[in-house]
């Protein structure tokens, strides 16, 4: 006799958004990848002693007119929500006679129903010279964006800009492709909302922004490092005895021209401890509405030190390790033949055990 | 693979996920000059120190301990790359030797190019023809990792001192068979010291049928089939027993010699007539109560005889063997610990006896957990008195640490199982013939039946090898409770 029917159903999956890709970028970087790696081929490269991760935190100098001291407090939502993030990370692998070898990467992250799921783009491979950075700069943009006149308007950068300028536009991409796929979530962007300086145009940001405002989703843009002073102090430096999480806002604002300020500046002090960041909120956002996403923020993500885990990780998963880099150069050693060689540090030549080495110089 | 480092006698090699190296392998750093290589064996095997590996790590692990689920999009097939170089290993190997044309030498004064050399593998074979492990008399110890056998020749046993040692169940009993099996099949007179009775059945196959050795083992059972005539002892062996078996003191020593040599004299030795003897001595009487009670040990043990016709099958044997090769097995299962002393002492004074009147030319004696039954003094005579009237000794235990130090000391040949006690394997690195390094990372990793050479069997080669299975009835499983209800 059958007493009790077992419910037996398929392992849950994780209903993450599936984005319709627009694979055009992605499909140009891989191209436009081999074919400056081509040139590469038999070459020697210089290994390059001051490999740095580099940082899209290109911070504009505002001057700060006046801080609202009176915090906002926050409590924590629980609702159900989505949380992504974006991030993207560049490196220089080497030097050839030529030019630079650099490796682009991108990560988005999800959050939903506690679970945490990504998606890498990359590692992308240039080798970038002096005849060919108009030409993949250029390539990129075509493809990223279809406007002509800001095409026009973005002179191609010097060649040790390409790496951050190649990884913006990785950047953008992933960022139009969650603010298309993600539904009533809070998207997490690494930087700010200021658009106007190289690799953030603003018709562009704008476009994302809308995008995301039309699926229902509030795009959060969280800064690690910021220039903005009150009375000689960095705002994230001014932590006033208020019991986080909380919030003050940073008016008046006022940019000079190309720089667009397209959210509302914040201080965000969302954990104890002495950490904060500066926090930029759609300014388009409804004034009732912006306080609200940040509360769903901190009732369905983790926070270390203040910052989102969602964003934390998105970060992790782009930035590449000196075990990467070593594989990024032993790919391309042995698949275009690059012979690696060691460049003499001038400054260990010169000073000896003074010479600090380049990357502290 | 890649030559990374040297350090005194010490290399490291870089080797890559697609090449199989394993902690005993050795490896052929041929340097750009023709003619002139390296041979080096592996003693560890690392992962390589790549910077950036725990933030690789960690990365792959961040929700919550579980495998972050995800995508990833690479074009360019990045990550076969990036796992090839996180499985990187690093080699640590020890200089054994330098081949030039087509001859070794111990040398390590030298050093190959770290970018022009290359590196293989060397194959066992290869290897112990270039180190002439070979000669007339081959015995296959077992197969290598590689499926290679690993050959010795039974003339490097002759005249030397040889160690079997290992954890419990790794196979010593199995290779001390091996080697005495062959020895004998190479016409040699083998002696055994079989505490357990394990060798008393090698005569017979594992179903029980006579093997070719069936003639040549004799078994001999102390107080049934193996007995000493009283008439046929020297005074100085039963001496032996009284003093170093049986602990009698020096004056009792003195007025026993003095009751022996008067029956002698008298051709009048026999058991009655001795405890008679003893009884009637006018000595102290401490002195008689410590005689007797030896006495009484004596005749108790059942080893002695007034027969002489029950004292002649270990002449028998020893004699047998000498002509045609075979083994004595003296089991000592069942014997009682102070019998044990008295039959070892016994055997090995008459075996001096008979090797100084070279009645017999040389023997092998097999030796099982020896410090249950050889007296401390016995150790030094051992690896040198009686080396030299031709005992060449195996000692074969469990506990490195019974064996004294001056014996590793000595030993010519140590086969060395597993063991993952840290003192064990210090007792046994004090061998000259070993290098501690190799003893401590090699031994530790041995898989049963596996069985690291070292010594003058290998010309000082270390080499790993699972020790050959044989078809013989073994006798030396260890008998179980459960057994027969599972």
């Amino acid at each position: 006799m059958l007493i009790e029917q077992l419910t037996i159903t398929t392992t849950p999956k994780y209903n993450f958004p599936q984005p319709t890709i627009d694979a055009s970028l992605p499909q140009r970087l891989i191209e436009l990848s081999i074919h400056s790696l081509k040139h590469v081929q038999n070459q020697s490269s210089q290994l390059n002693q001051q490999i740095f991760q580099q940082d899209n935190n290109l911070e504009e100098q505002i001057p700060t007119t006046r801080i609202e001291l009176q915090p906002i407090s926050l409590k924590p939502r629980p609702e159900e929500t989505v949380v992504a993030a974006v991030d993207t990370s560049s490196i220089k692998i080497g030097e050839t006679s030529k030019g630079i070898v650099i490796a682009v990467r991108g990560a988005s992250v999800w959050k939903q129903k506690r679970n945490y799921r990504y998606l890498r783009l990359g590692p992308f491979i240039f080798h970038i010279t002096e005849e060919n950075k108009k030409e993949v700069y250029n390539a990129l943009q075509r493809a990223y964006f279809n406007s002509p006149h800001e095409h026009n308007r973005q002179s191609s950068p010097s060649l040790f800009q390409m790496p951050m300028r190649i990884a913006s536009l990785l950047e953008r991409w992933l960022q139009v492709m969650l603010s298309r796929t993600v539904t009533n979530g809070l998207i997490l962007f690494d930087g700010s909302l200021t658009s106007g300086i190289a690799g953030t145009p603003t018709q562009r940001m704008k476009e994302i922004l809308d995008n995301a405002r039309k699926k229902g989703n509030v795009v959060l843009a969280f800064s690690k490092m910021t220039s903005l002073r009150f009375n000689g102090y960095l705002v994230t430096d001014v932590l006033l005895g208020y019991k986080p999480p909380y919030l003050f806002e940073i008016a008046g604002l006022k940019p000079k021209p190309p720089i667009v300020l397209l959210g509302d500046v914040y201080v965000a002090r969302l954990t104890k401890g002495n950490y904060a960041f500066r926090l930029d909120i759609d300014k388009e956002v409804s004034l009732d509405r912006k306080i609200e996403p940040v509360e769903k923020l901190l009732g369905n993500d983790l926070f270390s030190q203040s910052y989102p885990e969602t964003l934390r990780l998105a970060h992790i998963f782009c930035t590449f390790t000196a075990n990467e880099v070593i594989a990024i150069q032993h790919f391309i050693a042995h698949k275009y033949n690059l012979k690696i060689i060691n460049r003499p540090d001038m400054h260990r030549l010169l000073f000896g055990p003074f010479g600090k080495g380049e990357s502290r110089s | 693979m890649k030559l990374y480092k040297k350090e005194g006698n010490i290399i490291q090699i870089l080797s890559f996920p697609n090449e199989t190296v394993e902690k005993g392998d050795y490896l052929l750093i041929e340097d750009g000059d023709p003619g002139k290589a390296l041979i080096v064996q592996v003693i560890d095997v690392q992962f390589a120190n790549i910077p950036g590996i725990l933030e690789e790590l960690l990365r792959s692990l961040p929700d919550g301990g579980e495998l972050m689920q995800g995508e990833d999009f690479d074009p360019l097939e990045i990550a076969p790359h990036i796992t090839y170089i996180q499985d990187a290993r690093l080699l640590t190997c020890k200089i054994r030797a330098t081949a030039e044309n087509e001859s070794l030498s111990p040398t390590s004064s030298w050093l190959p190019s770290r970018s022009q050399s290359t590196i293989k593998k060397l194959q066992i074979p290869t290897l112990l023809k270039l180190a002439k492990i070979d000669g007339k008399l081959p015995i296959v110890l077992g197969g290598t990792k590689d499926s290679m056998l690993l050959t010795i020749d039974a003339s490097s046993l002759d005249g030397r001192l040889n160690i079997i040692t290992g954890k419990k169940e790794t196979g010593k009993s199995h290779l001390s068979k091996l080697l005495m099996l062959n020895l004998v099949r190479y016409g040699a007179t083998v002696v055994v010291f079989d505490l357990n009775g394990e060798y008393i059945s090698l005569g017979m196959t594992s179903d029980g049928k006579r093997n070719a050795y069936y003639n040549k083992i004799h078994v001999l059972t102390p107080s049934q089939n193996f007995k000493a005539a009283l008439k046929q002892l020297h005074l100085r062996v039963l001496l032996n027993i009284l003093i170093h078996a049986l602990h009698l003191p020096g004056t009792s020593a003195r007025e026993f010699r003095r009751i022996w040599r008067s029956l002698k004299e008298r051709d009048n030795l026999t058991l009655h007539e001795l405890g008679e003897a003893i009884r009637n001595c006018r000595c102290n009487h401490h002195v008689r109560d410590a005689l007797f009670s030896r006495y009484h040990a004596l005749v108790n043990s059942g080893f002695f005889t007034d027969n002489v016709a029950e004292a002649i099958l270990l002449e028998e044997g020893l004699f047998r063997a000498k002509n045609e090769g075979g083994a004595i097995i003296i089991n000592l299962r069942n014997t009682s610990s102070i019998d044990r002393q008295i039959v070892v002492e016994y055997l090995l004074g008459k075996l001096v006896d008979l090797l100084t009147s070279w009645k017999l030319k040389a023997i092998f004696l097999f030796a099982e957990e020896a410090h249950l039954y050889l007296r401390e003094t016995y150790w030094d005579d051992i690896v040198t008195r009686m080396r030299h009237f031709g005992i060449f000794t195996t000692f074969i235990t469990n506990q490195p640490d019974t064996i004294r130090q001056n014996i590793y000391r000595q030993a010519d040949n140590i086969f060395l199982f597993n063991f993952t006690n840290e003192q064990d394997l210090e007792v046994i690195s004090r061998a000259s013939r070993v290098d501690a390094e190799t003893v401590r990372s090699i031994a530790r990793d041995l898989p049963p039946h596996y069985c690291l050479a070292l010594g003058k069997i290998v010309k000082d080669f270390p080499m790993v090898a699972k020790v050959k299975a044989l078809d013989v009835k073994t006798m030396g499983e260890t008998r179980l409770f459960f057994k027969d209800m599972s």
